[in-house]
Formats: structure tokens, sequence, C-alpha cells
């Protein structure tokens, strides 16, 4: 994507009267670091960039904005919020209109059809970060990695984030202006993780994830990051009820991470935050991916296309799946 | 172990149809067995799937759920939406490796006391195939 048309436009949209700020990506201090930037300016928007390193979910900080109370007699900022948005992204804005969680008059969508990210933790174990800055393109079937005058082709395969290997919207599915020419869908490769589970029995596939949920700390950085984790009263900081306590043990974790990836069902949009996020390292990815899989396939519904759909969990079909009901 | 284990199984029935088709076996003197607790709500569609969970955390080595047949519910649609998100659940479940014989759903209607002997017999059954559900406990403090 060209970065002059990207600033040129996003400056003209922060110049509207109506725009409040812009959402963008903008480079890190160092490395292959990047950072959210809201750009209240049209001279902010020489910050903006996008890169094979814009990995990060946006669409998080549109929930997230706090609504204070208003003093008496003063009207509420009603302008819109703009936002660049990649594929994954978009559906997450999708999900969030079908859900009221945010109205489309609310928002202002820049797209950005997406080639597929890097996976910034998988880029810098095998080339190295240092503090200098980097810069990294895309480059048809390789990443272009420059850092100091010199350029180092990495085999796209080698560092492709896993969510992009398996993504089928690459294309921004809902966009006010579209940055650029849509790319090409690429071949979706197989959800390996979640396959080689399903073909293990289900003692193998308990001690696997009990493995995996004795990791988690509870940080809840996989809510905090997700997209569609914006209940005002999340259930897992409610003390009375106490529905999942707050211990971290194998127990009171297994509840927590079922009861987000249930929350999720039919809700996740696969943009692999939860997963990019957690500092345990767990595989989030392959119980939401999961779970989207058997939505898609038994019940035939896909999150975040159609801005008009039900939502998954509030709705349903005479005809829904019921063989196992005794 | 297996002789002499009695599986403690919660069962969420709903007040219109199921409870009273449990109710109904008890009066007709139909004999079911008694590890069964059962919890009243007003309709299947109530049953969040933490109260499962939560089951299952405290102590109850299966749970089950019975609504309504599809179409009969008293809130006209409340067991069509158990039934969607209750599957999840148990798929779920079964993906993090809980056994799915653990995990049961019914229809049972306040005319079916026999039906309701054979569910729970079915619940019992399973549960004691399966044996205690000792790995998700919620653990016990003692300061």
């Amino acid at each position: 994507m060209d970065l002059e048309q990207l600033r040129k436009t996003a400056a003209e949209v922060v110049s509207r009267e109506d725009v409040k700020y812009l959402i963008g990506w903008k480079k890190g201090t160092y490395g292959y670091r990047v950072a959210p930037v809201f750009v209240e300016d049209a001279a902010g928007a020489a910050e903006l960039f996008f890169s094979p390193l814009c990995t990060a979910n946006l669409t998080t900080y549109l929930t997230m904005a706090e609504k204070l109370p208003l003093p008496r007699g003063q009207e509420a900022d009603k302008r819109k919020v703009a936002l660049m948005v990649k594929g994954c992204d978009s559906r997450a804005v999708v999900q969030l209109l079908v859900e009221k969680g945010i109205h489309r008059d609310q928002v202002v969508v820049i797209g950005c059809p997406c080639p597929g990210m890097v996976d910034p933790a998988l880029l810098a174990e095998k080339y190295k970060e240092t503090e200098k800055p980097v810069d990294l393109k895309w480059d048809g079937d390789q990443f272009l990695l420059i850092c100091d005058g010199e350029e180092l082709a990495i085999p796209r395969d080698e560092v492709l984030a896993e969510k992009c290997r398996l993504c089928r919207y690459p294309n921004p599915v809902i966009s006010d202006i579209l940055l650029g020419d849509p790319v090409e869908k690429w071949e979706v490769a197989e959800d390996s993780g979640v396959a080689e589970l399903d073909t293990l029995d289900i003692n193998e596939r308990w001690s696997y994830w009990q493995e995996q949920f004795s990791k988690c700390i509870r940080c809840y950085s996989c809510r905090n990051v997700c997209p569609l984790c914006y209940c005002q009263d999340c259930i897992l900081d409610r003390l009375n009820p106490t529905w999942v306590n707050r211990a971290v043990n194998f127990s009171e974790n297994t509840a927590f991470n079922i009861s987000r990836a249930f929350h999720l069902a039919g809700r996740c949009i696969e943009c692999g935050e939860c997963e990019r996020v957690c500092p345990a390292n767990i595989p989030l990815g392959k119980l939401n991916r999961k779970m989207a899989q058997e939505v898609r396939e038994k019940y035939g519904f896909e999150p975040g296309i159609d801005p008009d759909a039900e939502p998954f969990q509030a709705s349903f079909k005479p005809d829904d799946p019921e063989d196992f009901i005794l | 172990m297996s002789d002499s284990f009695e599986p403690n199984i919660v069962a969420f029935l709903c007040n219109w149809c199921s409870y009273a088709g449990a109710d109904l076996a008890g009066t007709s003197r139909v004999h079911y067995p008694a590890n069964i607790q059962v919890i009243r709500v007003m309709c299947s569609g109530r049953v969040n799937p933490l109260y499962v969970m939560n089951a299952l955390q405290q102590g109850a080595d299966g749970v089950l759920v019975s609504g309504c047949h599809p179409g009969d519910c008293h809130y006209m649609e409340g067991n069509f939406f158990a039934r969607r998100r209750l599957g999840m659940l148990k798929d779920l479940m079964e993906y993090v490796g809980v056994d799915p014989r653990r995990f049961h759903m019914s229809w049972v209607s306040a005319s079916e006391g026999h039906k309701w002997k054979e569910v729970v017999e079915k619940t019992v059954e399973d549960a004691r195939e399966a044996g205690p559900f000792e790995g998700f406990r919620r653990r016990r403090i003692d300061w």
C-alpha cells in the first residue's frame, strides 16, 4: 500500500468536521515495535503507517473509550471515530454492529486490504530484534526486512502469523474508504492445531489442556485485548455471586478459559489477539478457532460478515442439531 | 471402587415440563436412582453454562439439563436457545477433555414420568462409567 495515499486520506478524514479522531498504527520506539496512535489533526497523520508488523487489532479501542457522566447542560461529543482496519479487524467491527456495541454512524471505517501479517514473536525469534529502526515490506512471495539500508528477503511462510495462514477474509468486509486495491485471496492452510487435538483421545486432550491452563496467571490480557470483550460488568469481576473464583489454580483457570471460550462461541472473528498477548503462551487460538469451526459446520453461521445478522447465541433455528439430546 | 461409587448428578429441570414430569414419576411410584439432585429453574433457557461448570466444580460428577419438547416451551422459544447454547457447551467441554458422558440434555414433558426414569437411569449409568470427576473440583482452602 502507498503510505503517501494512506497519510493523505487520513489527513482528509481527521480534518472533517464530524470526526473526533482517527485510530491507526505508528512505528514503535524500536525494532519491530508498532504502537497504536490516536490522530486528532491533519499534522498527526504523518506518523501513520501500515506494514506487515501491524498485527494488532485496533477495533478493541472503539469500545474502550471511557464514557464519563456529563455535567448538567453539557452535550455529549457525538463526533465519529475513524478506524483503520485489516480484513480480520473489519469483521470485529461488523460483529460489534451486530451486537449493537457501536452504531454505524459512529465510525468511519478505513479499510486496508491486508496481504498477511507477520507474527512479531516468530520474527524476533528468527531475526534478532535490535534497537535500530526497521522497515518491513511486502514483496510478492516474501517479506523485505530493511535495516540500516541493508535488505533481507524473508520467505513469507517462515514468519507469517498463524491467523493469516488460516485467513479467509484478507479484504475488509466493511469499509467507508478502501485504501489501495483489494488483495487476492490466498489458499487457506489446514488448521493443523485443531485437527491434531481432534484426533487425540479424550484423556489426552484433558491432560493437554490441563497443562496449558495450569500456565494461566489470570492476568486477563486476553479479555482486555479482545475487541469483542466489552461487557461493562464482566462476570469474571463479579464477587456476589462469584461464578469464577480469582484463585489461580487448575479448576478456576479451566472455568475461566471455558467461560471465555464459550462467551466467544459464535462471536470470535479469529483475529488471534488473545493468543498474541498471552504472557503464558496458552494456545487460546486453538480453543476459539475450534468453536468457530463448530459454529460454521454445525450451525452454518459465520460471525462478522453480515451487519444485519442476528447474534448467534441470541437466536435459533428450529432445525438446529439435537443429536446429543437423550 | 467402581462398584461402590455412587455419582452425584445435578439436574436442572424446567418448571413447566420436566419438573412436573419428575413429579409425575414420583406420584406414580416409579423407581429411579436417587443419585440425582434436582434444581428447579423456570425454563431450560435459563440455564447458564456457568451453572453447569459450577456444578462440576462443586462436586457433581454429571449434569443433566431437561426442558420441554421443542415447540412446547411455556415461553415459546426458551428451549430452542438452550439447545443451541448447551449443544455448544457440550462440544466445547468435549474438546477440552471433559467426558461427554458427564453432561446430558433431554426433553421430558409433564406427562412423561417413565421417560424421566429412563433419562435418569441413563445419566447415572453414564456418570458411573465415567467415574468420579476429581480433576475439575474447586480446591478447598484450609487456612
